[in-house]
């Protein structure tokens, strides 16, 4: 059973979060890039703000939850809710961290008209393809599709 | 993408007065609507009416009403009530078309198309606001509360605003640059995200049903205050010698202690939460404000020295920042005057419980008014320290400095010039009075 931290506070993501966000992903991956993450989050403050979500503990942002609502792609007419990118500061893991945005992230999607939540993820990384089946995502008619230019 | 979201148009006469209003006043509007989906790709398509938001609570919820329905109605508040709303909803739409007029000013300025459209998506957004405030006003009979002024006439008096006759001081200020239009919607915005969610509890419901459409738009507002003014502060460390950390902080000083007064004098606010139409007093929303502009300056400052110090690990630039700040010395050549700084709470007013205070931006005292004129003189920029707005400041320090006037006098002897006669710039001549502390008006220009 994962732990879970009363004093964790799940919220919508505002533009004040941007260096927490800076700071997980340059912890997971190695790599400082500021300039993505502007472009990200002005991009999902501006197209769906309140969808996505951040994890707040002792005043600091130590996870992340980016998606929004869109309808009419790929054919799907109705709205549907996309999560696009998550983190979790590795120092803050197994506390149900993911669980607890992906469930405000989902509120705000059915309060959007939303029926269902979709995403993409890169099967041969397991601990995110794990958390997405842990959290109930299964296989979807729909593919995603790629050929080589 | 919001279902919950009513869309309402104003009636044809006032609708088509906002679309010649912005014909003067926001000459780019078609353009930004030509190339939405370029700069917004994916986004809704701007629509100029007002949203209200639908499965709202029924019951007020702070208050000496608590408990008790909402108001749908004017009539069935008391008569205070629904005059002090009433100037609630005149003020904020005075702002929200108020900060179009002085958008427009500079948004030519901006170095970066992107810039620009950012910006123009901004002023669409808050001429949205405006409509919905108008919306307010018209779409129930407020004239038992309104000294006789019919809804025609307010939307008429709104309308005619510029910048100068606005409700509220931080709309009379005219920009000086590009890094006004950043620095404005870093600081100023951020105000109205306060305003916006204190007013989300408001006792009258279709003031409440407003305020989340508005909050949504709002968010995009402050990113497009705090995104630019990072990406200079990186420029700045890197040596960009167009952009430096002293013009933007001269363009936090001369806005942030504006915001600090929009939020009313520190020691109000009780109607307000007593009549339940905000949820917050002013000093304790203003002191929140304060505290979310100085994580903003230290995210800001935080970019900065990982731009100067590349090599710098996060918890190493957060770890030099924290001994900065303390010790405000130097580290490798960066001072601590170098990065932003917050100013002070009393820094700059002349309103509220620190109004006249002579406090520096890091909170030194001055006792001599030619002195701290010509401190601020130095951390504002040349523009607006030549302004008619800072003459008018610098006489009202002097004459509380000097003790001919009480700070209670000179903050009611602050002069607003007030715009009045013509609708809109079609109107052939602008009669422009100053009003005194007795509200007789003495016609001081007149211009053709």
């Amino acid at each position: 059973m994962p732990e879970v931290t009363a004093d964790v506070r799940i919220r919508a993501l505002d533009e004040l979060d941007l260096n927490g966000i800076v700071r997980i992903d340059e912890k997971i991956t190695g790599i400082y890039r500021p300039d993505i993450w502007e472009q990200r989050v002005m991009f999902y403050t501006r197209r769906d703000p309140g969808a996505s979500q951040v994890a707040e503990s002792g005043g600091k942002v130590v996870g992340f939850m980016l998606g929004d609502c869109r309808a009419g792609e790929f054919g799907l007419e109705e709205p549907s809710g996309w999560i696009e990118r998550f983190g979790i500061d590795p120092d803050h893991r197994g506390k149900d961290l993911g669980r607890r945005m992906f469930d405000a992230i989902c509120a705000h999607f059915k309060a959007e008209g939303a029926t269902s939540v979709r995403t993409l993820v890169d099967r041969t990384d397991e601990p995110v393809a794990g958390f997405l089946k842990a959290i109930g995502f299964g296989e979807s008619p729909l593919a995603a599709l790629e050929r080589k230019l | 993408m919001a279902l919950k979201v009513e869309n309402v148009e104003l009636p044809k006469k006032y609708h088509d007065a906002v679309e010649h209003w912005h014909r003067h006043n926001f000459k780019d509007y078609e353009l930004l609507l030509k190339y939405w989906d370029k700069y917004f790709p994916k986004d809704d398509q701007f629509c100029l009416c007002a949203k209200m938001e639908l499965g709202t609570t029924d019951v007020i919820q702070i208050g000496d009403f608590k408990g008790q329905p909402k108001k749908l109605k004017p009539n069935e508040m008391t008569e205070e009530q629904a005059k002090h709303l009433l100037a609630i909803i005149k003020a904020q739409a005075s702002t929200e078309f108020g900060s179009i007029q002085q958008h427009a000013g500079t948004v030519d300025r901006a170095p970066e198309d992107e810039d620009k459209f950012w910006t123009m998506r901004v002023m669409a957004e808050e001429l949205r606001h405006g409509y919905q405030m108008l919306h307010l006003l018209l779409s129930e009979d407020w004239s038992s509360v309104s000294g006789g002024v019919t809804g025609e006439q307010m939307v008429e008096e709104i309308l005619s605003m510029t910048t100068g006759s606005h409700v509220l001081d931080a709309f009379n200020l005219d920009y000086d640059s590009y890094t006004d239009n950043v620095v404005f919607a870093a600081c100023i915005d951020r105000v109205g995200k306060y305003q916006l969610t204190m007013q989300k509890v408001c006792a009258y419901k279709p003031m409440a049903d407003s305020m989340p459409p508005m909050l949504r738009e709002e968010a995009f507002h402050l990113a497009a205050g705090v995104i630019p003014m990072r990406r200079w502060a990186q420029k700045a460390a890197q040596g960009d010698v167009f952009v430096t950390m002293k013009m933007m902080q001269h363009a936090v000083n001369k806005w942030l202690p504006r915001g600090m007064e929009m939020f009313g004098d520190e020691r109000g606010g009780d109607t307000n939460v007593n009549f339940g139409f905000k949820d917050m007093k002013n000093d304790e929303a203003s002191s929140m404000y304060h505290e979310e502009v100085r994580k903003m300056i230290r995210d800001i400052n935080t970019r900065f020295i990982r731009a100067r110090f590349p090599d710098y690990a996060p918890d190493k630039a957060e770890a030099v920042l924290d001994e900065l700040e303390r010790s405000r010395g130097t580290h490798q050549g960066l001072a601590w005057t170098d990065l932003l700084r917050t100013p002070d709470k009393r820094f700059f007013r002349r309103k509220g419980v620190h109004a006249f205070a002579m406090v520096g931006i890091d909170g030194e005292v001055f006792t001599d008014a030619e002195e701290y004129l010509r401190y601020l003189a130095l951390n504002l920029n040349d523009g607006y320290i030549a302004s008619r707005d800072m003459k008018l400041y610098a006489a009202a320090l002097r004459s509380v400095a000097s003790g001919q006037k009480t700070v209670a006098e000179a903050m009611k002897e602050m002069p607003r010039l007030k715009r009045v006669g013509g609708s809109c710039p079609c109107s052939k001549g602008v009669r422009w009075v100053m009003e005194d502390k007795d509200g007789d008006q003495t016609t001081v220009a007149v211009r053709n």
